[in-house]
């Protein structure tokens, strides 16, 4: 044991110092970052969209501008009752007039004061005229910057009107030369006319700003559409309205409880791991082979053999290289910590949802680190063996195709997997050894019975004690051949093969 | 304890290939001993029974007294006959995670690696990577660390293979300090020459076999008188003499038989005006010769 011992310390000294281990120590967190980062950081570089609209109607597009005016109050009206609701006060880019409101709005009648504001019309909810006109100028002068200091839901956070009046053939000229984004040419008579008006734009790919405008058109047609076929607009309004259903499940309690975005982030959380663990399980064992071939190339085995015995030189590259994978995922779980507390607020934007679960919960940490350990030590004896008959790095690439096939299996299983954690795939494969270590993880969420925990627990653990044997007995022998590797054939005979005559051990010593 | 090493009837089989075939062997310690024969003859792999390092499928190995090797490997030093070295660890510390491996303590391993290194010429080089190192002084390196934990017993498997001159002066020096500090030294070679300037006793094995054992001086006395000439001229000549029996002939130097009843003088007096003879002397036979008649002729050098 002292011996397995001294060679895995040298094993985990000697990587330390490679650049294998700082790459894998710092590829994770620059991952993590740039990919909690960088969309944020492309939202906020985003221009805002420059779009015009040429109306033959006459008041389409001012009953639209009207829509749109009363959407921007009403997020801000949102956005401050919330400051309010909390006795807190409004941040400076909110309208320097707004706090007059805070004791007259409250969450009943937003909407009336909304309309209000948005129309002008300070005399129907008692308003001081001057409050009204200041809020309109101030939407009016908003910039993209300080619209998205609100909320990026802002029309101006997003979009820009120009109003500057010019032909259809001066707009596609702006369109090709890129001034303009898009323009929308609304028909003379929308009511009645095939097409009301259509989005001309050559860029295809973000059509944000097509379903924005086209939404508040659609809802003032079908408005109309009802006036003029005499429809209440109650009834409009419940006819238009599309159908709400809302998701529940069922608590530990028995209670029925709302399905929010963390139970969403819950359910896909251990695709994430899977993923995690897919790639260091496969990637630290990979450097025990390499490690191993280069080892045996360096023809520095024998002379370690005559130390220590096959087994002790095997256990210990093993438990070295799983004490070099755990110190780099131990660092990217505390990485994974700082990062989640910190980044959102360094970058000054709350995360959608609270991911400090994933890291609490130890259904998902504890399994991580148990079956990145269950998995690294199946495929670690698995390759080691592997690696022992092999002279060049070459010659075990071809070995490790077969081994890299098996590994994808539970990469494609992984959404089926996910998706129906108890499902009879999941339940199947959890009992196939090479697999037990990913789609256990993967049905974390789930999560399996704690019968079915302990059953793959106990397999996983006679699989690898059947792997190590196997290993040890091909690495005896692998590891001091040299020339050609031996075929499959072979292999498989050295392990049924006795291993000779083997000495007596402690009792004959005198 | 009189014998060092004990073999008892040890065979070894690779599948069809019978590579030791019913070894027995006894080594006596405080010796220089050379395990002899041509390449495949055996003697890595009796070598590597001997360490432990595989089982033999038949007899018994008895090492410094003990059956199993195994438990007092810490006792023995081993130099492989292919070498190799941790590139890229520091020369002080691969000799000393050697005796690390061999059961010394830490501090006491890093004392002695440090002292070897500068007693054998390293002393600039212990805080190299072992890849800066020459051939040379990465054979040093390689031996410090089979010497380092004090072994009572040494094998070296072809330590003269692959180097120069000067290194294989070196080497033998190492060799015969060695058994002045009272260790056994076992090292095998398929260089007869070699053998024979060092050796206290020799183990002739081909194809498995043993063919011979014992102390060179006795198995040298053993084989009659050979003539040793160096000559210069066309060796065909003295092949062609009706007295000779056997000739090795290697252009410059040949050793001769005659047949029996034949005298040396008449030999030298029909040769001289056909060919220059440089020296003509009557000795023991080389190892060579020993080896090419116990096997028969079927020398595979």
């Amino acid at each position: 044991m002292n011996k397995t011992f001294l060679v895995a310390f040298r094993e985990y000294y000697e990587n330390l110092s490679t650049k294998t281990f700082w790459l894998g120590i710092f590829v994770f967190p620059i991952i993590l970052v740039a990919s909690l980062v960088v969309p944020t950081l492309l939202e906020k570089s985003k221009q805002a969209r420059v779009f015009t609209v040429v109306d033959h109607s006459g008041w389409l597009h001012k009953a639209i501008a009207q829509k749109i005016k009363e959407r921007d109050i009403s997020i801000v009206l949102n956005g401050a009752l919330e400051y309010w609701l909390s006795d807190e006060n409004l941040p400076a880019h909110y309208p320097e007039h707004l706090d007059k409101l805070r004791s007259l709005v409250n969450a009943d009648n937003l909407n009336q004061y909304t309309v209000a504001l948005a129309a002008g019309q300070s005399d129907s909810i008692q308003l001081p005229a001057k409050l009204t006109e200041s809020i309109n100028s101030w939407r009016e002068s908003l910039t993209q910057a300080q619209a998205r200091q609100i909320s990026a839901n802002l029309s101006a956070a997003r979009f820009h009107m120009s109003s500057v009046l010019a032909t259809v053939t001066e707009l596609n000229d702006a369109l090709i030369n890129e001034d303009l984004f898009a323009y929308f040419e609304i028909s003379d008579d929308p009511l009645n006319d095939e097409t009301a008006l259509i989005y001309v734009s050559n860029n295809f790919t973000d059509e944000s700003l097509k379903y924005w405008y086209v939404s508040f058109a659609e809802e003032i047609i079908k408005r109309k559409h009802a006036d003029l076929f005499d429809i209440d607009d109650d009834v409009a309004l419940k006819l238009t309205e599309s159908l709400h259903v809302p998701s529940r499940k069922i608590t530990n309690e028995g209670k029925q409880a709302q399905v929010d975005t963390a139970d969403h982030v819950h359910q896909w959380v251990p695709v994430a791991f899977v993923y995690l663990l897919w790639l260091s399980v496969f990637s630290i064992s990979q450097m025990l082979l390499t490690n191993t071939v280069e080892e045996k190339s360096n023809r520095i085995i024998e002379v370690l053999l005559s130390s220590v015995s096959p087994l002790q030189l095997m256990s210990g590259k093993i438990f070295g290289i799983a004490a070099t994978g755990f110190t780099i995922i131990l660092s990217w779980i505390v990485f994974f910590f700082i990062a989640i507390k910190i980044l959102p607020l360094a970058l000054g934007m709350p995360l959608s949802f609270d991911l400090t679960f994933v890291v609490s919960d130890l259904r998902y940490i504890g399994s991580f680190i148990a079956y990145f350990m269950f998995g690294y030590f199946f495929y670690a004896a698995l390759l080691v063996g592997m690696g022992s008959v092999c002279n060049s790095l070459k010659e075990a690439q071809n070995l490790m195709t077969p081994v890299i096939l098996i590994l994808l299996v539970p990469m494609f299983a992984m959404v089926p997997v996910g998706q129906d954690p108890n499902g009879v795939l999941a339940k199947v494969m959890s009992y196939i050894p090479p697999f037990t270590p990913f789609v256990m993880m993967n049905r974390a969420a789930g999560p399996p019975s704690l019968f079915e925990y302990i059953t793959t627990t106990l397999l996983m653990l006679v699989s690898i004690a059947f792997v190590f044997w196997g290993s040890a007995k091909v690495f005896r022998i692998g590891i001091l051949l040299t020339g050609k590797p031996p075929k499959l054939r072979e292999i498989l005979r050295w392990l049924r093969a006795p291993v000779g005559t083997a000495p007596k051990k402690t009792t004959e010593l005198e | 304890m009189e014998n060092a090493l004990e073999l008892a009837g040890v065979s070894k089989v690779y599948g069809q290939f019978i590579a030791v075939d019913q070894l027995s062997l006894k080594i006596p310690m405080g010796t220089i001993y050379g395990f002899l024969g041509p390449n495949g003859a055996g003697k890595t792999t009796t070598i590597r029974m001997i360490m432990s390092i595989i089982y033999p499928d038949q007899g018994s190995i008895c090492v410094l007294g003990y059956p199993n090797s195994e438990v007092i490997k810490d006792r023995l030093g081993y130099l492989p006959e292919e070498k190799g070295l941790y590139k890229k660890m520091k020369t002080l510390d691969m000799v000393a995670y050697f005796g690390t491996l061999k059961g010394l303590g830490f501090r006491e391993s890093r004392q002695r690696a440090r002292n070897l290194l500068i007693k054998y010429g390293l002393g600039d080089w212990l805080n190299r990577k072992c890849e800066t190192l020459s051939k040379g002084m990465g054979q040093k390196v390689q031996i410090l660390s089979t010497l380092i934990h004090d072994p009572e017993l040494v094998i070296l498997d072809e330590p003269f293979s692959g180097l120069d001159p000067v290194n294989v002066e070196v080497m033998r020096d190492l060799i015969l300090q060695m058994k002045r500090d009272g260790r056994t030294v076992i090292f095998s070679t398929h260089v007869m020459e070699q053998a024979e300037k060092i050796c206290d006793s020799i183990f002739l094995i081909h194809r498995g076999q043993k063919i011979i054992d014992g102390p060179l001086h006795e198995i040298k006395a053993s084989g009659g008188h050979g003539l040793q000439i160096d000559y210069e001229g066309d060796g065909q000549i003295i092949r062609s003499h009706p007295d000779i029996e056997r000739m090795n002939d290697s252009g410059k130097h040949a050793e001769i038989f005659l047949k029996a009843g034949r005298n040396p003088q008449t030999l030298l007096a029909s040769l001289i005006g056909k060919i220059t003879i440089r020296r003509f002397d009557l000795s023991e036979p080389s190892l060579h010769e020993i080896f090419v008649r116990a096997v028969g002729g079927t020398s595979d050098e």
